[in-house]
């Protein structure tokens, strides 16, 4: 139903974090809707991702391949985050002194856990480009790595599951049109390939 | 007119139902019907039929025309129903669009009902007794309402009895409407100017967050004290449930219950290690242990040259729809990053970054990684009393590429 739903008391509390979601990298470089739920600075942004769930923040668990320092007086470094299905753009700035200092004490190829805040940025000719802002990347081992991947092809099937049911998956159902088979096909290929 | 195959038919419902029945009482109740009331013999039929059902105790489904007449327990989502019991409550409509919300019950359940402003329907009064005809069963968030519009038929009826609910035990309670017998066992710092008061409810079977909005005459709740709680709404927000108190009605018991240790577990990765972990002085005054800044600074009892050191880790536990807050103490900080309070110690003392090169090693073995763990909520953070690193389950593999490979 579509009509007004009786509304509780807020339920929203100064000691909660955003969950960080498990999303693999093909789908977060779909991710093109980023919303705000009020207008406040203070109220979290949110990209929706394309199987239909908000996205504050995602936890990542790949092989960084790549990392490069940039910038003269605002350093940062840029760094390829690899899973199964394609590479995550990983930033840390200066913003987030931590991220850097662990970020430049890791040399690739490694695997690393990722947290951080996904942004999008469309470029002057159109193209998309979805990052992470990174939080936090430590060195984990392949066990790590194996059990994110099958919390996140968990994740993905849960969220396809969700079908257009919740205002979100119903959301990103009508926003991006994409064919949940085609995530579905994402979820298996990567879980096929942990097969010895 | 020969009633002969009808009294047959309804014979043989009564009887395939284990119930012997004398065929001439059928024909002269159907008789009776047809004849002196003129009722059409198909509804004469299903008359008597009721009539032997009731007489016999058979329980089935009747089908009227505004819905089935179901008790509350048996409601199902997008079904039409009519339904007699008491209104236990009402708070305020949150919206012009929304002439009333309250909670309606019976001896079966209870559930919240919206009646629509456009719906134009009476408004019903708390503690009376109403039969509704075609109200609307409705789902919101996994959670049944029930609908009052513009077609549906309220009707105030006698006082029904018995119908004080059940006690749910805490851990079963499930988002709608609950009722439990509980005793105050925390009562927290209100985060909130709306909130009258926070705290946790526990029974036997487990604990609950309770919350009490500032709305009419509404009492705050005295800790260690047991109260009967009928009708609160049981909400759910990120996977946790909680009780608001506002439509309850709270009656404070004179006794005292068993309560639970409380224990919770939660699995997820380690997603944020906080400032303060790892090696930390405590004050050494006696009762008094609070964390020392860095300058040795107790702020009750000032500079403390002799602290006490410790470990510990304060962060957060993420399993994708919830972030839960840990405290690790001693013991199992030492287990998670094979660093025990002698070797941090030395660490600290031999380190150009001192206490800080403790953290960086903690946070370098602990963050990222999958954890369990297990312990009490207190204050919205989980004191943990055991954990452990998650080991990667290749059992899950095959389900999962199952589930995927599914709909191909
Ligand atoms: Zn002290």
């Amino acid at each position: 139903m579509n009509e007004q739903q009786p509304k509780t008391a807020p339920q929203k509390y100064s000691f909660e974090r955003e969950p960080a979601k498990r999303v693999f990298a093909a789908e977060l470089r779909e991710t093109r809707i980023h919303f705000k739920d009020a207008d406040d600075e203070k109220s979290p942004s949110y990209v929706l991702l394309p199987t239909g769930e908000r996205c504050n923040r995602i936890f990542a668990v790949g092989t960084l391949t790549e990392k490069r320092k940039q910038g003269d007086q605002n350093l940062f470094y840029r760094a390829r985050v690899v899973d199964p299905t394609g590479t995550f753009f990983v930033m840390a700035g200066s913003y987030q002194p931590e991220a850097m200092q662990q970020m430049a004490r890791i040399e690739p190829p490694s695997f690393v856990a990722v947290v951080g805040k996904p942004s999008i940025y469309e470029t002057p000719d159109g193209a998309f480009l979805v990052s992470v802002r990174c939080e936090s990347i430590t060195v984990v081992d392949k066990d790590a790595r194996d059990h994110w991947v099958l919390d996140t092809a968990k994740a993905t099937l849960d969220r396809l599951d969700l079908d257009g049911q919740t205002p979100d998956s119903a959301r990103a159902r009508a926003e991006y049109q994409a064919d949940p088979a085609i995530f579905r096909r994402m979820v298996y290929d990567a879980l096929a390939q942990m097969k010895i | 007119m020969d009633y002969s195959d009808t009294v047959e038919r309804v014979s043989q419902k009564i009887v395939s139902r284990g119930h012997t029945v004398d065929k001439s009482r059928i024909e002269q109740k159907l008789k009776q019907l047809v004849e002196e009331f003129g009722v059409p013999s198909a509804e004469a039929e299903r008359t008597v039929t009721n009539e032997l059902f009731r007489e016999f105790g058979i329980t089935t489904e009747v089908a009227t025309g505004a819905g089935d007449q179901k008790e509350i327990n048996q409601f199902q989502n997008g079904e039409w129903v009519t339904t007699e019991g008491k209104v236990v409550a009402l708070s305020s409509a949150p919206s012009p669009a929304i002439a009333q919300t309250g909670i309606f019950a019976d001896k079966s359940g209870a559930i919240r009902f919206v009646t629509w402003s456009k719906a134009n329907a009476p408004l019903m009064e708390k503690n009376k007794c109403y039969r509704l005809e075609s109200a609307v069963v409705d789902e919101f968030r996994g959670v049944l309402n029930l609908k009052i519009h513009s077609g549906t038929v309220i009707k105030e009826i006698e006082s029904l009895e018995n119908i004080q609910p059940d006690y749910t035990p805490i851990d079963d309670l499930s988002p709608g409407v609950g009722s439990v017998k509980a005793k105050v066992i925390q009562e927290w710092d209100s985060t909130h100017e709306r909130m009258l008061q926070s705290g946790l409810l526990g029974d036997k079977s487990g604990t609950i967050k309770f919350v009490i909005w500032r709305d009419g005459d509404v009492e705050k709740l005295t800790p260690g004290s047991v109260y009967s709680i009928f009708y609160a709404l049981v909400d759910e927000y990120q996977g946790r449930l909680s009780l608001n108190l506002n439509t309850a009605t709270v009656i404070p018991e004179d006794e005292d219950i068993e309560v639970t240790s409380g224990e919770t577990s939660f699995s997820g990765a380690f997603v944020h290690m906080a400032p303060g972990s790892g090696l930390i002085k405590r004050c050494p005054v006696e009762g008094c242990n609070r964390v020392l800044s860095r300058q040795n600074y107790c702020p009750v009892h000032e500079i403390q040259p002799k602290f006490v050191y410790d470990l510990r880790i304060k962060g957060w536990l993420d399993d994708g729809r919830n972030a839960r807050e840990l405290l690790i103490q001693r013991e199992n900080v030492e287990k998670l990053t094979g660093i025990n309070l002698d070797q941090a110690q030395e660490i600290a003392e031999n380190n150009p970054l001192g206490m800080d090169e403790v953290f960086l090693r903690m946070r370098d073995q602990v963050l990222g990684k999958y954890l369990s763990c297990r312990g009490r909520e207190i204050e919205h953070r989980i004191l943990v009393s055991e954990c452990a690193f998650e080991a990667y389950d290749p059992a899950v593999l095959a389900d999962l590429l199952n589930r995927a490979g599914g709909d191909e």
